[in-house]
Formats: C-alpha cells, sequence, structure tokens
C-alpha cells in the first residue's frame, strides 16, 4: 500500500521474529519503525495484523503446531502494548474524561479467544482519541450486562472471528441494545461485508480497525438503528440443537470411527483437536440455523477441509459426518435445510478437485 | 353531517389517545432498560425526539456548582456537555423543575432560555415557546426535561402538556433508578478494584502469565487471590490461593489475605514463608468460619539461565511443573489448610526451572469445572495435565490463557467456581540452541534494510 511507509523487507522480518517467537527482536523492530515516525497505527494495521493473518495460515495449513501459534500471538500482542505506549510517549491524545471523543467498550463475543484484533482495535481507538475500556476475551453475558450499566459507553465494539460464535453475539447484541447501547459489530466471523452482523441487529459494521475508526469518528455518537432479523422459529430449532448436542455429538463420533478410523488413532492433543472439530462442526450448524444462512456452515466445511488436508486426514469423511447428522436431524426442517447446503458445498468441492490425491 | 363529524372526531381522538399510550409504553420499557446515569439521560431525550419535540434537552440535578447535560436532536443530531447551575437558576421554571418545585410541566419564552446558550443554541430556539418539565420520583429531584419545536410544528398545546407530564413521570423514576444504581455501582467498582489481582510486574529472567475468571462474573469478585511482586534480591515473591466458598463473603476474606501477605512482605526482612502461613492461620481462625488454601513463595532467576523455586503450601493443589521435554510433573507441596486448625502443620518444597520450562498454580475452580459433551463430566486433573503437556514451547501468558480457554470450553458457558492460574517460567534459550519444533531460521531477526 502507497499510504505506509512499511516495506516489504521488514514485513519479513516481523514475521521471522514471530517465527521465531523472538519478543525483543519483533518490539524493537515495530517501536523502531514508529521512532522513525510511522504511525503506529500504520504499524498496527499494516504490519503486525497482516503478519498475524500470516500466522493463522501457518497454523490452518499444518506448518505451524498450536503451540507455535500462540508463541507468535503472544508476540504479536506484546508488540501492540509495546508500539502503543510508544506512540502515547511521542503523541499523548485526549485522556479519558471530559477531554475524550468518547467511550468505547471493546469486548470479543461470548467463547471468542481471538484477542489480538480486538487489541488493536482498542490501541486505534485510541490513537483517535477515544476514551477507551477493553474487555478481552470471551466476554460473559453477565460480564457485557454489568459492564455496560456501570461503565455507561457511548458505542459498544464486538469483535467476532468465528461464527459458530454467532448465536453468543447475539445474545450481547441484545444486551446492549435493551441498555439503549448501539453496537459496532467487526471481524470475520460477522460474514462478508457484516451479513451476520446486520442479521443479529448490529447497528454499524466495520471491516477492520481502520473502518471502525472511520465509521465512528464519521457519526458521532452512533445512534440504535439496527433490527435484529432472527426468527423465533430459528431460536427454537437453535436451541432443540443445543439440546441435543451431548447425543449428536455421540453419534458423530461413531459414525466417525466407522468411516475414517486414522482420525481417532492418534495420540494426545491431536485426538483432542479431532473430537474438538465435532463439536464445532455442529456448533457451526447451529448457528447456521440460528442465522437461517448455509453459508455459515458451508463456510466451516471449507476450512475444516483444508485444515484436514494439510493433516493429511481425508477429508472425504466431512461427508460422511454431514449424512450422519442429516439422518438424525430429521425433525428439524432448518437443520436439514442446511445440511443439504454442505452437502452440495462438499459435492461441488469435489466434483471441481476430482483427481486422486 | 353533524353525526358524522361527531362520529370522526371520537375516532380521531381514540387514536390519538391509543398512539400516546403505546408511546408512553414504549417509553418506560426504554427506560427501565437502562441502569447507566447519563445513558438512561441520554436514551430519555432520544424518546422524547421528535414525539414530543424537535429538540429535547435534559439536565440532571446539581451536584456542585456544574451539570451535566444531554440533547437530542433536531433529527439524529446528538451533544452532551456541562452547564454552570447558576446560569439555570436565571430561568425560573428551570430552577423550579431542578428543586422539585415544578409539579406540571410549563410553558416559558423563548427569550427566557437566553442565558442557557451553552445547551440550547439560539438559533435552535428560534422563537418557539419552549416546555420545561420536572423529572422526580417520590419527591427527590432527577433532573429538567426542556422540549423545544421548531416554527413549522404547532405550539405545545394543552393535549402535548398533560402527555410530556405523563412521559415526565416515568422518565424522572427510571433517571433516578438509574441514578441511585450509578452510585452503588461506582462504590462496588472501588471495591472490586481493591479486590481484583493487580497486574503482574515484569522481571527480568523470568516470564509470568495468569488467568482469572471469578465465579460472579457480573461482580468479578473472587475468592481466588494471586499477588506477583519483584523482589529486591532480584525474581519475584509470590502467592496464590483460594479461600472456601464463593461470591462477595469470600472476596472479603481473600482481599483481607492479600493484605495481610503484602504487609508481611513489607515488615519481615528476608522471606519466610512458613512464619507468613502460620501468622495467617492465626489470623484466619479468628476471622470465623471459612478457611483458606494458599501457596507462598519466590522464584529466583540464576546465571545459567535456569529459574530456582522455592514454595511453601497450606493445603493447596500441589502445582505442576511442566519440564522441557514435555512431562508434566507434579511437586508435592503438602500442608494442612489454612485456618483450620490451631496448630497446623505447613509443607514446604524447591523445584528448579531449566530454560523453557514452566511451573503452573491453579484453583480447583480448574479441576473441578463441570462440562464436556454430557454438561456433568468433571474437567480433571488428567485433562489439566494433558492441556499443560499440549502447551511446551509457549510463553507462560500464553500457557495461562490456553488453559483458560480449554476450560471455559469445557465448560461451555455452565456456571462455574472461580478460576485462576499463575504460570511462572525460565525464559527459553536464544542464539545458539534452537528450543526444538521451531523453524531452524530462528534466532535474532535482522532489521530489514527498509525499516530503516
Amino acid at each position: 500500500m502507497s499510504d505506509t511507509r512499511i516495506t516489504e523487507a521488514a514485513r519479513a522480518s516481523f514475521d521471522a521474529c514471530l517465527a521465531a517467537a523472538d519478543e525483543d527482536a519483533a518490539i524493537e523492530l515495530a517501536v523502531g519503525l514508529v521512532a522513525r515516525g510511522v504511525s503506529a497505527q500504520d504499524v498496527l494495521l499494516h504490519l503486525v495484523a497482516p503478519a498475524q493473518v500470516r500466522v493463522g495460515e501457518r497454523w490452518e495449513s499444518g506448518e505451524w503446531t498450536v503451540a507455535q501459534e500462540h508463541a507468535a500471538t503472544h508476540v504479536s500482542r506484546r508488540t501492540v502494548d509495546e508500539v502503543a505506549s510508544a506512540a502515547r510517549g511521542t503523541a499523548r491524545p485526549p485522556a479519558g474524561g471530559a477531554g475524550a471523543r468518547g467511550r468505547v467498550l471493546v469486548a470479543c463475543s461470548d467463547g471468542e479467544w481471538h484477542v489480538l484484533p480486538a487489541r488493536i482495535l482498542t490501541e486505534v481507538l485510541r490513537l483517535h482519541g477515544f476514551d477507551v475500556r477493553s474487555l478481552g476475551g470471551s466476554v460473559s453475558p453477565q460480564g457485557m450486562l454489568s459492564d455496560v450499566h456501570q461503565n455507561g459507553p457511548d458505542v459498544v465494539a464486538l469483535s467476532c472471528t468465528l461464527p459458530w460464535n454467532l448465536p453468543l453475539a447475539y445474545r450481547q447484541i441484545e444486551i446492549c441494545r435493551w441498555a439503549g447501547v448501539p453496537v459496532i459489530a467487526g471481524g470475520p466471523g460477522f460474514g462478508p461485508a457484516g451479513t451476520w452482523a446486520y442479521a443479529l441487529g448490529a447497528d454499524l459494521y466495520a471491516a477492520d480497525a481502520r473502518g471502525a475508526a472511520e465509521a465512528l469518528l464519521q457519526r458521532w455518537p452512533p445512534v440504535l438503528r439496527g433490527e435484529s432479523s432472527v426468527q423465533a422459529d430459528a431460536v427454537e430449532a437453535y436451541a432443540t440443537l443445543v439440546r441435543q448436542r451431548p447425543g449428536l455429538l455421540e453419534h458423530l463420533a461413531s459414525a466417525l470411527r466407522d468411516v475414517c478410523p486414522d482420525l481417532r488413532g492418534r495420540s494426545g492433543t491431536e485426538q483432542e483437536e479431532g473430537t474438538g472439530f465435532l463439536g464445532r462442526l455442529l456448533d457451526s450448524l447451529a448457528a447456521a440455523v440460528f442465522v437461517d444462512d448455509e453459508g455459515v456452515f458451508t463456510r466451516h466445511l471449507a476450512f475444516v477441509r483444508t485444515y484436514l488436508a494439510a493433516r493429511s486426514a481425508d477429508s472425504r469423511c466431512l461427508l460422511a459426518l454431514v449424512d450422519a447428522l442429516t439422518d438424525r436431524l430429521h425433525g428439524s426442517p432448518r437443520a436439514l435445510d442446511k445440511l443439504a447446503g454442505g452437502r452440495r458445498f462438499l459435492v461441488g468441492q469435489e466434483d471441481d478437485s476430482g483427481r486422486p490425491g | 353531517m353533524v353525526q358524522v363529524g361527531r362520529a370522526q372526531g371520537a375516532w380521531a381522538a381514540l387514536a390519538g389517545e391509543r398512539g400516546r399510550s403505546a408511546f408512553l409504553e414504549e417509553a418506560a420499557q426504554r427506560l427501565g432498560a437502562s441502569l447507566h446515569h447519563g445513558r438512561t439521560a441520554r436514551t430519555l431525550v432520544e424518546i422524547a425526539t421528535p414525539k414530543l419535540a424537535d429538540v429535547s434537552v435534559v439536565v440532571l440535578p446539581a451536584s456542585g456548582r456544574r451539570t451535566d447535560w444531554y440533547r437530542a436532536g433536531p433529527g439524529d443530531a446528538r451533544s452532551s456537555g456541562e452547564v454552570a447551575v447558576e446560569l439555570l437558576e436565571e430561568v425560573p421554571e428551570v430552577a423550579n423543575a431542578l428543586y422539585g418545585l415544578q409539579p406540571r410541566p410549563g410553558v416559558v419564552s423563548a427569550e427566557q432560555l437566553d442565558a442557557l446558550d451553552g445547551l440550547l443554541p439560539a438559533e435552535l430556539v428560534q422563537g418557539g415557546e419552549p416546555l420545561v418539565a420536572q423529572l422526580a420520583a417520590g419527591g427527590v429531584p432527577a433532573g429538567v426535561l426542556i422540549m423545544l419545536r421548531g416554527p413549522e410544528r404547532d405550539r405545545f398545546d394543552d393535549a402535548d402538556i398533560e402527555l410530556a407530564h405523563r412521559f415526565a413521570v416515568r422518565a424522572g423514576l427510571a433517571l433516578a433508578t438509574a441514578a441511585l444504581y450509578s452510585q452503588q455501582a461506582h462504590t462496588i467498582a472501588v471495591l472490586q478494584d481493591s479486590m481484583a489481582p493487580e497486574p503482574l510486574p515484569s522481571a527480568d529472567g523470568l516470564r509470568l502469565g495468569a488467568a482469572y475468571r471469578p465465579a460472579a462474573e457480573a461482580l468479578h469478585i473472587s475468592g481466588d487471590f494471586y499477588h506477583v511482586a519483584p523482589s529486591p534480591e532480584g525474581g519475584v515473591t509470590f502467592f496464590f490461593g483460594d479461600v472456601s466458598g464463593k461470591g462477595a463473603e469470600a472476596a472479603v476474606l481473600a482481599g483481607h489475605l492479600r493484605q495481610s501477605m503484602r504487609t508481611l512482605a513489607m515488615v519481615a526482612k528476608g522471606s519466610e514463608p512458613l512464619r507468613d502461613l502460620r501468622l495467617l492461620n492465626d489470623l484466619v481462625l479468628s476471622d470465623g468460619h471459612r478457611f483458606a488454601t494458599l501457596v507462598t513463595g519466590s522464584a529466583c532467576p540464576r546465571d545459567d539461565g535456569s529459574v530456582k523455586v522455592e514454595i511453601a503450601g497450606g493445603g493447596h493443589l500441589s502445582p505442576l511443573a511442566l519440564r522441557g521435554d514435555g512431562r508434566v510433573e507434579e511437586i508435592p507441596c503438602e500442608g494442612t489448610l489454612v485456618g483450620a486448625v490451631p496448630d497446623p502443620s505447613f509443607g514446604r518444597t524447591e523445584c528448579l526451572l531449566a530454560p523453557g520450562e514452566l511451573i503452573l498454580f491453579y484453583s480447583d475452580g480448574v479441576t473441578e469445572a463441570r462440562g464436556g459433551a454430557s454438561g456433568w463430566e468433571i474437567y480433571g486433573d488428567e485433562r489439566l495435565v494433558d492441556a499443560l503437556a499440549s502447551c511446551t514451547d509457549m510463553p507462560a501468558a500464553s500457557v495461562a490463557e490456553r488453559l483458560e480457554l480449554l476450560t471455559t470450553e469445557w465448560l461451555a458457558g455452565r456456571p462455574h467456581d472461580d478460576i485462576s492460574l499463575l504460570t511462572l517460567q525460565a525464559p527459553p534459550r536464544r542464539g545458539g540452541e534452537v528450543p526444538p519444533r521451531l523453524p531452524a531460521a530462528a534466532g535474532r531477526c535482522p532489521l530489514g534494510p527498509g525499516a530503516a
């Protein structure tokens, strides 16, 4: 991008720091850029954020272990802290209180542990003069409720990376709406162009931290305008799936044993990841039912395919799992509808890449 | 003709009354949902605009020489600020309403509001006849609502004033409730801050991590407590404990223990963990029915990059060490509960962490978390050990966070006991010895030429 002075070489160096989990060097590099006059926002948005996206990709593709991903993420997070404090050292934005532009509460949706996007948003908004309170990862509805009433933010910025958290995010959005506080949603969990954010009744959506800052600056204070399109039938169907979860999980696990024994025969963490993935599959289906969009489910299927393929596991077993669920969910037309969508997606994919491999 | 006209008039009156009832019902619902004082004030003016007026301003009761105001309108415009009380007092109707002496809304002349130019700019007032309503609850003043209509709109008639009155009664009640809640919430927030664990210090030659998830998530107070302080001799001293029970009662005792430990650290020369534990035992015994578990100790980096950890414990779960080869080892530290018997015996032990190795302290909220596929299974020691083993090569902060993540995923939103985790780690070696499983290109990364 032309609006930044962060070169490819600097990016490559930063990637190397993350790969080596070298906190000191990463901070030295990033803070050095700020000291040389690159804006802290550019460092956060054009150095740290893209590097972190690559971290996710390297984990997804199997290049990195969970441990490496966590170590790298930790370095990114420490870098955000240090860049922010370096920026505060050079130019002091208005502190909290009357001088501040307004009060923003930044929170991750319930169940959401990808905290880095929320951390970056927090700092970017602070750089723009907002008084920001940050609640961190996986904020419970109770925590959200009491914080909103205690601190009375002008707006709540809700971050969601994984779409299966959407039903939980809905509860948080409802809490804010009832308290009269508008919500700006952000993160890939809310779907392409924030479709699912608006479906849940969010008032604003921003694709990234810069977009969020711009949206808030443009129209301050934000007002309640969102309207949820979540249907009562969908919530009921979702609740049924949640109730049936233990039984469905067992059913899926036995289907998996029959069809893809190679996924079960592993030890330790990989097996835990293996069984965790069944839960995610169910949660994604449930979330798709909740927002009434099969895209939530198919997107997850696409991710799992990549993930399994990268670990040389047979991703064709996904189809068997979808069929196993279809067998069990005859009573729920809404779930069947999403499963059919998932099946179409998987079959289509196989046709596309029908080569043996 | 007259008959028809009358019927139409009756229909119109009925429709009007229905509209007003619906408006008041919605207003009561929206106002009742907010407990934050400022937010309630903002909601209040947003509801009043445009149904009652084109521009509405609420002024909150004065607690000093200045007070807050919030404005909505015209259209989507929103604003807020502060105004001097003496300016408000220049307008008799406003002053009366502010002190709860204006039982019915009163119309004032536009010129009278000139003094309030700060909250009502002259271009908004524009010759209309503003309406001033008192907001109060049970005789206690809760604020003033000032409503303006633009020149193209009818002036306030009797029906409008009656509706404004009925709205102001509801709004006053909501505002007074929110004011009370905000005062209490502030008190609680101050207490919470004093009870919450302090941020971890940074210490040379040592990496630290922690996670803290109270059972009472809304209150964010807990019977779990921990504290890490830099030690003048290098490294850190720390303690980690858990008061029986949960909620406010447990949190108060946890707060006592935390303060006492810190006081002991200030008066003592050198650390004497067993003496500290005995003193605390007496304190908790005299305090009443509860007891606590506690581990206290120090972590000291050594020249070779390893860290020596000394701990003394009273009834707490033994910490776990994550070794370099991925093994998880229990570091037994037996001892009686703190505050259970007058003559306790406490355990003492030490362990050495090689570079990259880590020790984990945790509260029973972690291992006793109920969840899983059935929703009732206990998370248990074995899962925790496996989870910790999966954290090889991670920095201390990430380990604490990952274990918290795995526990909360296990819980899947179900209620839980207080959950706390503390990790201390000897930093891994850098340079010549690259930790296993990391890419060979690791090590200090060069500053790219383009970075200059």
